[in-house]
């Protein structure tokens, strides 16, 4: 077996030290609630008290025009969380991992796709509570569920792919790290979240169809919200776009991973 | 007789970029094309040698002489810009860059990262543990956090887990001057029993004592060239002869 790292490729890298990505996301789980009393359930508790706040929110104190509207926003709400908590995590990974690029055998490209899957894990521990939200609020939950793991599939790919995109760039040029969460609030006023498809003015409707993460959310949102299945034509357009990104942001990290040592 | 490592022309160098190292979003707008003013150094040229199986090479030279990037080179940290390297099997290493543990960690679960990133299972790694642990000596700072260590504990630790990966050949930089006496025996020892199984070591150390004693052949790089290559003892007396002279010429 060659353990060569600097020649293999990121698939074979990642199947390699899939043990190290596994323990690597658990300790990113663990460190968050680190020190607490409640430890781990706060994976759970989070999110419970999360959607209780919006919940109580825009079903009693603020009420608008959308029907069962702290569902539709917890719909979309919480694969955002996904979005963006790995960006976030992820941009910095490489750099925060200085440690370990260029002076140990570590496989680098592990660093980025920890937050990624941590992050998954995460929206996976609130789907549950979600569910149990959603039923308490009388919706309808129904077949359109199989679907999920699909959106799911789709959102990896494109999570992955800016994440590894950004974490490359970003070691070379630190401003990203903190333009990352600028670009993340423009891009989250620009997704249908917490308002509605419908309610964007006809001038703008381009940017919410071009927009990738509007496809994604509303995929989410017509499983969780509206039980029906999501439209394919959108799904397919954030699976293109998610496919173009990761094969950027795979191209550009193996590009440049032998210069991060130098940059770090 | 198949050599455990084979090394042939290979070629290595950096570019160093002149005030600042990162380039911020500004200077990118304000000059896209221009790179800044940079350098570039030859880390290592045109350097060849083979180890063969069981046997131990020492590295030796002035600070900067590309010891370490030949280590980083040879367990793939590092891609080279010309040449080729072949090694016959596993490889663990001891860096003195760093030895890659989370301050946050404790020693086992630093010890349990060291040994997955070397492509472990977690139930092989968990089973190495108990031997690490004892390789180390570090009683119970085992399960305190690395940021309490030592410098010395902490190389201790590194060492342990490369020793306990049994690999097919061992990398180490700098390791022994670390420890104290006591280790550095024992690190010692380790190493002998290592070859006499067939395994390879390669050292880099300052220590033209244990290149003299411990190697079968050293390699004494300058400013990145083969200066000498063969047996330990002339390789080091020319060093030597070399060094003294050279400190006068070096100042002028």
């Amino acid at each position: 077996m060659d353990t060569r790292l600097s020649d293999r490729n990121a698939i074979s890298v990642l199947w390699t030290f899939r043990w190290l990505v596994y323990e690597l996301v658990l300790r990113d789980l663990r460190l968050r609630y680190r020190g607490s009393f409640a430890g781990f359930a706060w994976t759970l508790l989070n999110p419970l008290i999360f959607m209780t706040i919006y919940a109580l929110v825009f079903s009693v104190y603020f009420r608008i025009g959308v029907p069962n509207y702290a569902l539709y926003l917890l719909a979309g709400l919480i694969p955002w969380g996904w979005v963006s908590g790995a960006v976030l995590a992820g941009t910095t990974s490489i750099v925060d991992g200085r440690m370990y690029v260029g002076r140990t055998m570590f496989p680098t490209l592990v660093l980025p796709i920890v937050p990624v899957v941590s992050n998954a894990l995460n929206f996976i521990f609130a789907l549950p509570v979600l569910a149990v939200f959603a039923l308490a609020m009388h919706a309808h939950l129904g077949l359109a569920l199989v679907a999920l793991p699909l959106v799911m599939l789709v959102q990896l790919l494109v999570t992955t792919g800016i994440v590894l995109l950004l974490a490359t760039a970003n070691v070379f040029f630190r401003d990203l790290q903190l333009l990352a969460n600028y670009a993340l609030t423009i891009l989250f006023y620009l997704t249908p979240i917490f308002y509605t498809r419908v309610q964007v003015p006809t001038a703008f409707q381009a940017l919410v169809i071009w927009n990738p993460f509007a496809a994604l959310i509303s995929a989410y949102q017509d499983i969780l919200y509206a039980n029906r299945f999501p439209s394919p034509a959108d799904l397919a357009y954030a699976a293109a776009f998610g496919a173009v990104i990761l094969a950027l942001g795979v191209a550009a990290f193996t590009r440049s991973q032998d210069a991060f040592s130098q940059y770090i | 007789m198949i050599e455990s490592i084979r090394v042939d022309a290979l070629s290595k160098s950096f570019r160093i970029s002149g005030s600042a190292q990162h380039r911020t979003l500004k200077d990118l707008i304000v000059n896209p094309l221009r790179r800044g003013a940079s350098s570039t150094v030859h880390a290592l040229a045109d350097v060849s040698f083979g180890v063969e199986h069981g046997s131990m090479l020492g590295v030796i030279g002035r600070n900067g002489s590309g010891k370490t990037t030949l280590l980083r080179l040879l367990c793939g940290i590092l891609k080279p810009d010309a040449g080729t390297i072949h090694i016959d099997g596993s490889i663990a290493a001891v860096l003195a860059l760093g030895t890659g543990f989370h301050p946050d960690l404790t020693g086992r679960e630093g010890a349990r990262i060291e040994l997955l990133t070397l492509g472990m299972t977690r139930r092989e790694a968990d089973a190495r543990l108990p031997a690490i642990a004892d390789f180390a000596e570090i009683g119970e700072f085992f399960e305190a956090p690395i940021r309490t260590y030592s410098t010395g504990m902490m190389m201790r630790l590194a060492f342990a887990c490369a020793i306990c990966v049994d690999p097919n050949v061992l990398l180490l930089d700098e390791v022994l001057a670390v420890g104290d006496e006591a280790f550095a025996k024992k690190c010692l020892d380790a190493v002998t029993d290592f070859r006499t199984r067939g395994k390879t070591v390669v050292l880099v150390t300052h220590s033209a004592e244990i290149v003299e004693h411990f190697c079968d052949v050293a390699l004494w790089l300058d400013r990145g060239r083969v200066a000498g290559l063969g047996d330990p003892h002339n390789v080091v007396s020319a060093y030597h002869a070399l060094s003294g002279a050279s400190a006068a010429y070096s100042t002028s």
